[in-house]
């Protein structure tokens, strides 16, 4: 019984909505007119919140591209000056050992050395400078996203020869090569030759402000050679720990921090770095900004939608004048004022929810509009409709009808049926 | 009983500081199945009166009761439910919805019943314009339909909701005689057929065409 009930409002409103659409129909002009605004707002609400999460999905992307997602260091700090312990006055250091021990930890997917050497001379026979020369490990490079030009990038035999091989920075090559091919030339470094085997650039940020520039004015070697010629003892700067994705990240930190504490014989002579959470908090910041700016998009759409609902209600009100004797036969025929309000509602409602819709379609459109741009400048950008953003403006639209639909509507159900019919 | 059984009916308008009164106690019985009339000049109040009988106003003073129910006292919502059931009219200037068809026209009062679906009250609709052998205009519009036609369809749609009884205004008075004739002869069907007809009318001639006539003079029924 209830659910025949429920079955026959649900059909009464299907009633009202033909009724409504004739109306509309009746009315083109005046129809599309009214949703102008309406239209304006949800295609602007639309087309806003694509693009700003389009900017957003970039913005994370890059961020995620310079950066070293579930990576933490443990670096070499020397010996403590303020200890008071006897334990922790005696240093130790990170070692290759140490960094053997570390890859075979459960949890890390894989480990990174690295020294720096300083600031070297190097020179070929165009030219000689002094360059910051690195260190790394195999796949380094590759690991970080940095982009390798030409050649190749440092390998594992290379790592465990200790190899005098050197991957040069773009910025190097004219000096040192001229408009040569670097790649299997000699680089004398602090006096010893090296193979140039690579050449790596800068990797290249659109929206995230910060300078990569200095990664192509470098020199990078092998880091075992740099521990066996300029640390000794096996000593490396620092260690770059990746977390493999099924495990806890804090957990896995937590046991490489201990298991080098126990190899130290507990001695704090290192530090945890935690990248990956400087990384989260450039997020954080990133997405704040963000939040803001669509703040400021949604108060625009929404004053835009209001100003379409004030259209929405004058022609409401005007067609409300117009049908006075439609709605006093109604009235004769049995409509109450409720019957009456849902009639002008329905029509508010439908004439909001079609401006919505061509919102949306605009909104639409304007992205595509931009995406075309964006390709007639050579430039990749793929804007998807963001899809709880063209939600919430349909509803707020339905909202907006409802809210300037309700006072003209009321005004048709009080009217008297008597006066109403005698408009003839 | 009677159907409609009115006792001292007043109407008092207010137009500014002044009483206007439009019924000075009307007292009116109608059984089943008759065909009355209500005649009388113009400002005589038989508008008024067919207003409250068919429960579009509500009197100033008396009591009326409808099909044994006193409605003199109901107002808005509650008088609305009893015109939907109780009442079917039919108006001088047929009144159709223009942008509706015939069908859709006389399944409308089944829409504000509620609970009908509109499968159902289409049906009973064409059913009903077969019966009064309008079925070859189902699914036209209005301005497709001659006068005498808007006026029979109009019939129909106040006898879709089978009520108590037909309130008629001025059924001819925008037709011609040809087409009076006609819708006339389709009010008598309609009485034959066992309906309760109250016509309002200054035309004598279709004030004839009722068993009973009542005569209004100056809100009163004259002697």
């Amino acid at each position: 019984m209830a659910e025949r009930r429920a079955w026959a409002a649900w059909s009464e409103w299907g009633d009202l909505a033909l009724d409504a659409l004739r109306e509309i129909r009746a009315h083109k002009l005046r129809s599309v007119l009214t949703l102008f605004g309406i239209v304006f707002g949800v295609a602007s609400v639309v087309s806003m919140t694509s693009l700003s999460s389009a900017l957003e999905d970039m913005a994370y992307d890059e961020l995620q591209r310079m950066g070293m997602p579930r990576t933490f260091r443990l670096v070499d700090r020397g010996p403590r000056s303020d200890v008071s312990r006897a334990e922790e006055l005696r240093h130790v250091g990170l070692s290759l050992g140490d960094i053997d021990a570390l890859t075979r930890l459960r949890g890390v997917a894989a480990t990174f050395g690295r020294n720096f050497a300083g600031r070297q001379l190097a020179s070929t026979e165009l030219d000689q400078r002094v360059i910051p020369i690195v260190g790394v490990d195999a796949a380094y490079l590759r690991f970080r996203n940095w982009p390798i030009v030409r050649g190749r990038e440092l390998a594992p035999l290379d790592i465990m020869n200790a190899s005098r091989v050197a991957v040069i920075g773009e910025e190097l090559v004219k000096p040192f090569f001229g408009s040569a091919e670097p790649i299997g030339r000699t680089i004398q470094l602090d006096g010893v030759r090296f193979r140039v085997i690579g050449v790596v650039a800068p990797i290249e940020l659109e929206l995230v402000p910060a300078d990569f520039s200095f990664l192509a004015r470098r020199i990078y070697v092998p880091y075992t050679y740099v521990t066996r010629y300029y640390r000794g003892r096996r000593r490396v700067d620092d260690v770059m720990l990746k977390v493999a994705d099924d495990f806890d990240f804090p957990k896995v930190m937590l046991a490489g921090a201990t298991l080098l504490r126990q190899r130290h014989r507990g001695s704090e002579d290192f530090e945890i770095e935690n990248e990956a959470a400087d990384l989260a908090s450039d997020l954080a910041m990133a997405d704040n900004v963000l939040a803001g700016w669509s703040i400021v998009l949604f108060t625009i759409a929404g004053v835009t939608l209001i100003v379409g609902g004030v259209g929405l209600f004058s022609v409401l009100l005007i067609s409300v004048r117009e049908r006075v004797r439609e709605i006093g036969i109604r009235m004769a025929l049995g409509a109450d004022g409720p019957d009456i309000r849902r009639l002008f509602l329905v029509e508010s409602m439908i004439l909001a929810l079609l401006g919505a819709v061509l919102g949306v379609a605009g909104g639409t459109g304007l992205v595509m509009v931009t995406e075309a741009i964006a390709a007639g400048f050579g430039r990749d950008f793929f804007v998807p409709v963001h899809l709880p953003g063209a939600v919430a403006a349909v509803l707020f639209a339905l909202v907006v009808g409802v809210v300037f639909g309700w006072y003209p509507a009321s005004r048709a159900a009080r009217l008297n049926p008597i006066e109403a019919i005698r408009e003839l | 009983m009677p159907l409609i059984e009115a006792r001292g009916l007043t109407k008092v308008y207010r137009l500014g500081r002044v009483d206007v009164p439009a019924l000075r106690g009307i007292d009116l019985e109608v059984h089943e199945g008759e065909y009355v009339a209500i005649t009388g000049p113009s400002g005589s109040g038989k508008s008024t009166l067919m207003h409250i009988l068919g429960c579009l106003d509500s009197p100033t003073s008396g009591s009326y009761r409808l099909d044994g129910r006193d409605v003199s006292g109901l107002r808005g919502r509650a008088l609305a439910h009893v015109r939907n059931r109780k009442v079917g009219f039919v108006f001088q200037t047929f009144n159709l919805m223009p942008r509706m068809t015939t069908d859709e026209n006389v399944a409308l009062p089944l829409q504000y019943r509620g609970g009908i679906s509109r499968r159902a009250r289409l049906r009973r609709a064409r059913a009903l314009l077969e019966r009064l052998g309008l079925g070859e205009r189902i699914g036209h519009r209005p301005d497709e339909l001659s006068g005498g036609e808007l006026q029979r369809v109009a019939v129909a749609r106040a006898l879709i909701g089978e009520p108590a009884i037909l309130l008629i205004d001025e059924p001819t008075g925008n037709l011609d005689s040809k087409a009076g004739a006609e819708v006339l002869k389709t009010f008598r069907e309609v009485h034959d057929a066992g309906n309760t007809i109250v016509l309002v009318t200054h035309d004598p001639n279709v004030a004839a065409e009722a068993a009973r006539t009542i005569r209004l003079v100056d809100g009163e029924v004259a002697a």
